[in-house]
């Protein structure tokens, strides 16, 4: 096995032994899940046929934006990333093993989601699973990108959390997984569309994957990777 | 012989300061160095340029062979296992992890400890096992034994011979004299960021050894007299004891430890 897959390994053991990870990644998202869900159903028995896409965008959302960005502060704001250049590893590798866990972490939760909603809840299976999936995979590693940013960028957990926090609230809020897009004003709409959670969940609930909601999910990942480069090499030279 | 490290002219800035001020370094392969310094000196900033982790703005540096380094200011993740991350660096430098490397630091009790309960002690020792995961030729250790007790600081200082005896040189930052003292063949101390001094322990005493401290206790009481010229100042002191009827009870003269001496090039007295 070598040094690279070790890594990715060893990231996913130190992210279950991490609480942050845990609660953020699994806890909370299934907290958010048991008791959102029995009241959606409740209210909205039609939310059923969007249950688990809806909850998610919700999980990976949160797992992303709230659980990331401390893993990124502690390597890149602390003495970390001097035992990495030090010791010949390159400085991309904390940001790399970090995404690929979280992503699979993230996937897991999903998963977990589409199993158990049908089951507690009667929620309805997306007719097509690989759409489902594949879109989750794309909001997954998009909602990622822009945890990162965030990661690489903030001086500490404290601005790190605040942040995040900033981000997540109306990204899934205006993303329409707790009501109907079209019941917003306009411009929440429209400012639902600047955070990828909104276009996650229409990739997800639509019959077919379409360019018009890939093509910004894309964006905004091609922009999140530039602006990562950028801020590694300022890390670098700091 | 081949030197490990050459240095030649090395400048940075920081800004309008400037750190190192064109400094030129040379330390034979298999020798033990110290570079020393009062804070600010700027051996941080050498030893950082060195080791090519900061940049500089004029000079050249020639490492000849594999470099392992030890920072004085490292961390690794707070719930990262000692055997781990030594599995990690190894594999990532194409190396087998050797398990007994940590315990000839002393540290083989850390390899299923989790780096946020290590003590201060073990962080050190797991840091320089890491420095040698990939075979260097060259060692750089700052400030290798600080936060260390008695027996881990013996221990490391064993090893350190060890690594000699095996061929390695080793780079040294301390401000641990005794330690410079029964570790090092040669040494440099940085003033100001200029190279104030650069040779043997030996050298520097000899070039400052010539300051004395004579200490004398009379049944009139003690003493204690500085002197550059120590039969002069013996006999100027034996006759003032003479005409003041003092009986001499003891003498003892100091040469001066390394300690002082390295203050007085360090701080330009």
């Amino acid at each position: 096995m070598n040094g690279f897959l070790y890594g990715v390994i060893l990231q996913w053991k130190l992210d279950l032994r991490s609480r942050t990870m845990l609660i953020t990644c699994y806890a909370v998202p299934l907290l958010f899940f048991g008791v959102m869900g029995g009241i959606f159903t409740a209210v909205m028995p039609e939310s059923r046929e969007t249950l688990i896409q809806s909850m998610s965008v919700f999980a990976v959302t949160m797992g992303a934006l709230i659980g990331l960005p401390p893993s990124l502060v502690e390597i890149y704001r602390s003495d970390v990333k001097n035992a990495y250049q030090a010791n010949g590893v390159p400085l991309s590798l904390g940001l790399i093993l970090c995404n690929m866990s979280a992503f699979v972490h993230l996937l897991i939760m999903g998963a977990v989601l589409y199993g158990a909603a049908p089951v507690l809840f009667d929620a309805r299976l997306p007719e097509r699973p690989e759409v489902y999936f594949g879109g989750l995979a794309v909001l997954t590693a998009v909602s990622l990108g822009v945890a990162s940013v965030i990661g690489l960028a903030v001086k500490d957990t404290a601005n790190a959390s605040m942040i995040s926090i900033l981000l997540f609230l109306p990204s899934t809020m205006l993303s329409g997984i707790m009501f109907p897009r079209e019941m917003l004003p306009e411009v929440f709409t429209a400012a639902g569309k600047l955070f990828p959670a909104a276009w996650g969940y229409e990739l997800m609930t639509a019959p077919a994957v379409s360019l018009r909601t890939l093509g910004p999910l894309l964006g905004i990942f091609l922009a999140a990777c530039a602006a990562c480069g950028v801020l590694l090499r300022r890390i670098r030279t700091r | 012989m081949t030197n490990a490290l050459e240095v030649r002219g090395l400048r940075k800035r920081y800004g309008e300061k400037a750190v190192l001020k064109g400094i030129d370094l040379c330390v034979r392969r298999g020798d033990i160095f110290a570079l020393l310094g009062v804070n600010g000196a700027g051996k941080t900033t050498a030893l950082a340029c060195i080791e090519g982790l900061r940049r500089y703005d004029a000079g050249s540096i020639s490492v000849n062979g594999r470099m392992g380094i030890q920072l004085q200011s490292a961390a690794l993740p707070a719930h990262i296992k000692g055997g781990e991350a030594v599995e990690l660096f190894a594999r990532w430098n194409r190396r087998t992890a050797d398990a007994g490397m940590l315990a000839a630091l002393g540290a083989g009790d850390m390899a299923g400890r989790q780096y946020r309960e290590m003590s201060t002690g073990q962080k050190r020792r797991l840091h320089l096992a890491l420095a040698l995961i990939c075979g260097p030729d060259i060692v750089f250790l700052d400030e290798p034994t600080a936060g260390l007790d008695v027996e881990g600081r013996s221990a490391l200082h064993r090893y350190i011979r060890d690594l000699k005896a095996e061929g390695k040189t080793i780079v040294l930052a301390s401000h641990d004299m005794a330690e410079v003292e029964s570790l090092c063949d040669s040494i440099a101390i940085l003033r100001g960021g200029e190279i104030a001094f650069a040779g043997t322990v030996t050298e520097l005493t000899e070039r400052i050894g010539k300051h004395y401290d004579i200490h004398v206790r009379t049944d009139q009481g003690s003493q204690t007299y500085a002197s550059d010229h120590i039969e002069v100042s013996l006999a100027a002191i034996l006759k003032s004891c003479r005409e003041h009827h003092a009986v001499i009870q003891d003498i003892r003269v100091d040469r001066g430890s390394l300690e002082q001496h390295f203050l007085r090039i360090a701080k330009g007295e």
